[in-house]
Formats: structure tokens, C-alpha cells, sequence
């Protein structure tokens, strides 16, 4: 019964897989701005989370292997690490193709392209580490040692990592440098002049241009190398429709609120692809990627850690 | 066991690492001809270079990769040369564990100091390196050093009981370094162009909290390395 179940869950995973592709590149609407390159998200972005998961579940089984001495608890931590070292590359090598399509560079030093670097490098020094231990006691135990001393510099990495490169164009505006989570709020009455990290931003106009609102925001780029006036506009529903870029970069400004008659706005700085979930279809199609891709990671997890687990039984069975 | 006898413990390890290396001199010697030959090699590949805004910058990361690999050739050899001389069984009953770690964290952040000093030196000689807040530069390399020490030591007992070990150092311990190696280049630079305490102070507490947070770890775990 339960052989017959693992069949179908297993062909049951198959056919999701193939249904997530299929979507990815024929439900999935593109994106303004991003294209095609936009459908890259659908993996991309679960990868990435299959692999933090992954790695996270083979730290905590190194310290349970610590305190139990268990074989089995080593074998667990190394699958989750094997597992994380293949989601990681996936989602590293999409990243970069995807980097090169639409930001023009394989490789941006961003702080989550720095910080799934040094994972890759810790993994596989923790995989080199295993393969020069002979005694095999000894190479779980110090292999234990090294994952939960590699754990505990991560805080410090994602601390330090939005440092090495000025700027990101990962959608999200806590590592966005000069992005305000909630924007800037402008007023043409009082405060006009506010400041997007080291942009100065000036409200010169709210209007209202048939069922769109406009904003028109002078922005002076750092060193006042150069000006412009932007004009995002808003619909009636109050959605961000036009997203001018700033001179010069790949952000666009965004009108997040706009109110003619008592003449204020609020503007934020924003990379390509933010807001890409908000089309329902992408939603869905992106939320069952992540279910699948995560049992998939959990499929070959359950494969890896079973053959490791028997071959550490036969080994302590054949000691005796 | 009661501090004193930790302390006395912990002093005698470090003597007699002190004492084996004034005999051999090997570290030493080695560690101090690796420096002034990359910060030489460095110098020449470079010829002088000219005033710039993002001068100190590269100084900062020249100083500190040299730092790094001489860390890497130098600071293994604690625990390696107990492998070696096949001396770590008798350790083990002579020292209780702590002291065996702490002993050898001193002596590496002797050595590591030292060697800081010196590269320090060569570098402001060979490659003109202009310092405008020199206590700030001072605190900055000392932080980034204890920090350097207490991230590897550990790593250097792992290695130790593992093949091939003198590659593996370094594969074990850059990734473990990076987030040290970028604040202490970026710290550095900062007081290679003058900027005051209240610009200096985030590093240097970056640094020291790096350092503590490897320190405490490497307590905990130490006793499951040294094990036998």
C-alpha cells in the first residue's frame, strides 16, 4: 500500500513539474518592463528558497548529531547539504542568466549575489572537508563542527553584504539602498523637497489628466550631475501605471498616492520586477512552483539521506 | 576547575608554544619573508600610483589580502605541528581542553600582530601607503586581526586531523572571512583617508562583535575537536 502511494505521489510530482514549466512559459503574462526575462521568477525565486531551507535544516541536524553521536542524524545534515548545494547552484546559475539578460551583467556583486557566493564556497569546503577525513567518526564529527561554525558568521554576511556594492536590483526595498520601505510624501504647500537615498527629489506639479493622476518630480541625481523631470502617473483604482527611470539607472519612480486638490504625493524608488506577483496569474503559478519545487527538493532528499543511512547501518553492523 | 588554575593552564601552553618557536624560529621566519615578498611583489606589479579618491581603498585591500594569505601560511602550523611530531596525545593529558585552545589563540594573536606590524610598515615604505588617522588605522588592524585569529583557530584543530591539510585551511576559512575581510578593507580605508571616530567606530564594533562571536563558538566547540 504504501509502495503503491510513493508511486503515485512520484509520478503525482512529475506531472506538477511539467505542469509548473508549461506555465511558466505559457500562463504566465509577461512583465512590463522585464519581458520575457520575467518568467525567470517562477524558478528562480523557489530555488533560492529550497536552498536556504536546506541548508538551514543541515546545520540544525549537524548540532542534533552533535549531541546524539547518531550516524543517521550525520547522514540527514549531509543530504540537506547536498540537497542546498544543488537548489543553490540552480537558482545562482538562473540568477545570473537572468542579470545578464536585463541588467546587462552576469555578475552585480548585490548583497543576495555576495551572500549565495559564500554559501556556495562554505558548502563546498564542507564537502572538500568529509572527503579528506578517512576515520569516519572523526569526519562526521568535525564536518559538524565546521557547519554550525560556518552558521554562526551568516548573521554578520547578511549584515555586511549590502556594503560591497552600492546598489541592488533585487525587488525588495529593505536591501534597496535609497529606497524607503514606505516612500517619501511630498507636499506643494510644505515640505516639496524630500530625499530618495542620495537623490533629491522636488514635487513641482500634482494633477489629474483624464482618469490618471500625475505627478511631475524633478530629481537631481548625487553631485547634481544631472536633472530631470519625472511624471509617474496613477490610475483612478489608485495603481501605478507610468514608471519613469531615474537618469542614468535602472531604478523607476513609483506614485504610490496622489492627491490633486490638496496637491501632495508619495513617491518611492523601485527596481524592475517589483510588483510582479500582483498579477494573479503569476501569483498562483509562482506559489505552486514553490510547493513543488520544495517537495521535489524533499523527494530527493528522502532518496539521499535513505542511502546514506543504510550504508552507515551496514557500516556499524559490519564493525561488530 | 576554579580560573587561576585555567589561567596557569592556559600560560603554560602558550610558553611552551612561545618557546618551541624561538628554537625552530620556522613561523616565524616563514610568516615574515611571505610578507615582505607579496607586499615587494605588490609594490613592483604596481609602480607608484597616483593621488586618487579610491587610493586608500586599494591600499586598504592590498594590505589586508597580504594579511590574509600570510594568515593562511602562518596560523595552521599551531595545531599541525601537534599532528606532526605526533605530541597532540600528550597534550591531551598534560593541558585541560580550554587551555590547549586559549594557549594557542594567544600565540596565534602574537604572531598575527606581529606580522600586522610589519606589514603595516612595508606597506607605508614600499607602497607609499598614506595614513591620515593613524590611531584609528591602529585600532582598525587590531580588531580586524583578533577577529582574523579567533575565526581560524578553530578551523586550524579541524584541519589538523584531516589530509591535504595546508589547501584546506584556506578553503575552510576565506568563506568564514568574508564578511571580516569586507568591513576591515572598508574600516581600513576609512582611516587611510582621515575620516574621524564617529565613521571609524561602526567597523571597529563590527570587527570586535565578529571576534566575540567566533570566540564564544569556538569555546563551545573546541572540546568536540579536540576530543580523541
Amino acid at each position: 500500500m504504501a509502495e503503491r502511494l510513493a508511486l503515485i505521489a512520484k509520478y503525482a510530482l512529475g506531472l506538477a513539474m511539467a505542469g509548473i514549466i508549461y506555465a511558466m512559459f505559457l500562463v504566465v503574462p509577461q512583465y512590463v518592463g522585464l519581458g520575457d526575462a520575467g518568467r525567470i521568477i517562477i524558478v528562480h525565486v523557489p530555488t533560492a528558497w529550497v536552498t536556504s531551507a536546506a541548508f538551514a535544516l543541515s546545520a540544525i541536524y549537524s548540532i542534533v548529531y552533535l549531541r546524539t553521536r547518531s550516524p543517521l542524524h550525520d547522514a540527514s545534515a549531509v543530504s540537506a547539504a547536498e540537497v542546498g548545494m544543488l537548489f543553490c547552484i540552480f537558482a545562482t546559475v538562473t540568477g545570473a542568466i537572468f542579470a545578464e539578460v536585463v541588467w546587462g551583467t552576469f555578475w552585480n556583486w548585490d548583497p543576495r549575489e555576495t551572500t549565495i557566493l559564500v554559501l556556495l564556497l562554505i558548502y563546498a569546503a564542507y564537502f572538500a572537508l568529509r572527503s579528506s577525513i578517512d576515520d569516519g567518526a572523526r569526519r562526521r564529527r568535525l564536518s559538524a563542527v565546521y557547519n554550525i561554525f560556518a552558521c554562526v558568521t551568516m548573521p554578520f554576511l547578511l549584515f555586511v553584504a549590502p556594503r560591497v556594492a552600492d546598489s541592488t536590483l533585487h525587488p525588495n526595498c529593505a536591501f534597496l539602498q535609497g529606497s524607503k520601505c514606505e516612500g517619501v510624501s511630498l507636499d506643494l504647500n510644505g515640505a516639496k523637497i524630500s530625499q530618495l537615498g542620495d537623490v533629491v527629489v522636488e514635487l513641482k506639479a500634482v494633477e489629474q489628466v483624464g482618469d490618471m493622476t500625475r505627478a511631475v518630480v524633478e530629481v537631481r541625481m548625487p553631485g547634481l550631475t544631472e536633472y530631470a523631470d519625472l511624471a509617474p502617473t496613477m490610475d483612478s483604482e489608485g495603481k501605478a501605471a507610468d514608471r519613469p527611470e531615474f537618469p542614468g539607472q535602472s531604478f523607476r519612480m513609483i506614485l504610490i498616492e496622489a492627491d490633486p486638490q490638496a496637491g501632495t504625493a508619495r513617491v518611492n524608488m523601485q527596481a524592475p520586477g517589483t510588483g510582479l506577483l500582483s498579477n494573479q496569474r503569476t501569483l498562483w503559478v509562482f506559489l505552486a512552483s514553490n510547493v513543488t519545487f520544495g517537495l521535489l527538493a524533499l523527494w530527493i532528499y528522502r532518496i539521499r539521506a535513505t542511502i546514506l543511512q543504510v550504508s552507515a547501518r551496514l557500516q556499524t553492523t559490519e564493525a561488530f | 576547575m576554579n580560573n587561576s588554575l585555567l589561567w596557569r593552564a592556559t600560560k603554560a601552553v602558550f610558553v611552551r608554544e612561545v618557546r618551541s618557536e624561538l628554537r625552530s624560529r620556522q613561523a616565524l621566519n616563514a610568516v615574515a619573508l611571505f610578507a615582505v615578498c607579496s607586499i615587494v611583489a605588490v609594490s613592483i606589479g604596481l609602480g607608484p600610483l597616483n593621488r586618487s579618491a579610491e587610493l586608500p581603498l586599494i591600499h586598504a585591500a592590498l594590505v589586508w589580502i597580504v594579511l590574509l594569505f600570510a594568515a593562511f601560511t602562518a596560523l595552521a602550523r599551531v595545531f599541525v605541528v601537534e599532528e606532526e611530531q605526533r605530541t597532540a596525545a600528550a597534550l591531551r593529558l598534560a593541558a585541560p581542553v580550554h587551555a590547549v585552545y586559549l594557549g594557542k589563540l594567544l600565540f596565534n594573536l602574537v604572531l598575527l600582530v606581529a606580522l600586522t606590524l610589519l606589514v603595516a610598515v612595508l606597506a607605508v615604505v614600499l607602497l607609499r601607503m598614506q595614513v591620515k588617522a593613524p590611531t584609528a588605522f591602529a585600532v582598525m588592524l587590531a580588531a580586524g586581526s583578533l577577529g582574523l585569529v579567533t575565526g581560524t583557530t578553530l578551523i586550524a584543530a579541524i584541519i589538523a586531523r584531516a589530509s591535504s591539510r595546508s589547501t584546506l585551511f584556506a578553503v575552510l576559512s576565506f568563506p568564514l572571512l568574508i564578511p571580516l575581510l569586507v568591513t576591515a578593507v572598508r574600516g581600513t580605508a576609512l582611516a587611510l583617508a582621515g575620516a574621524g571616530w564617529d565613521r571609524c567606530l561602526a567597523p571597529i564594533q563590527t570587527l570586535l562583535a565578529y571576534a566575540v562571536a567566533m570566540f564564544v563558538t569556538s569555546l563551545f566547540l573546541f572540546a568536540t575537536v579536540w576530543e580523541d
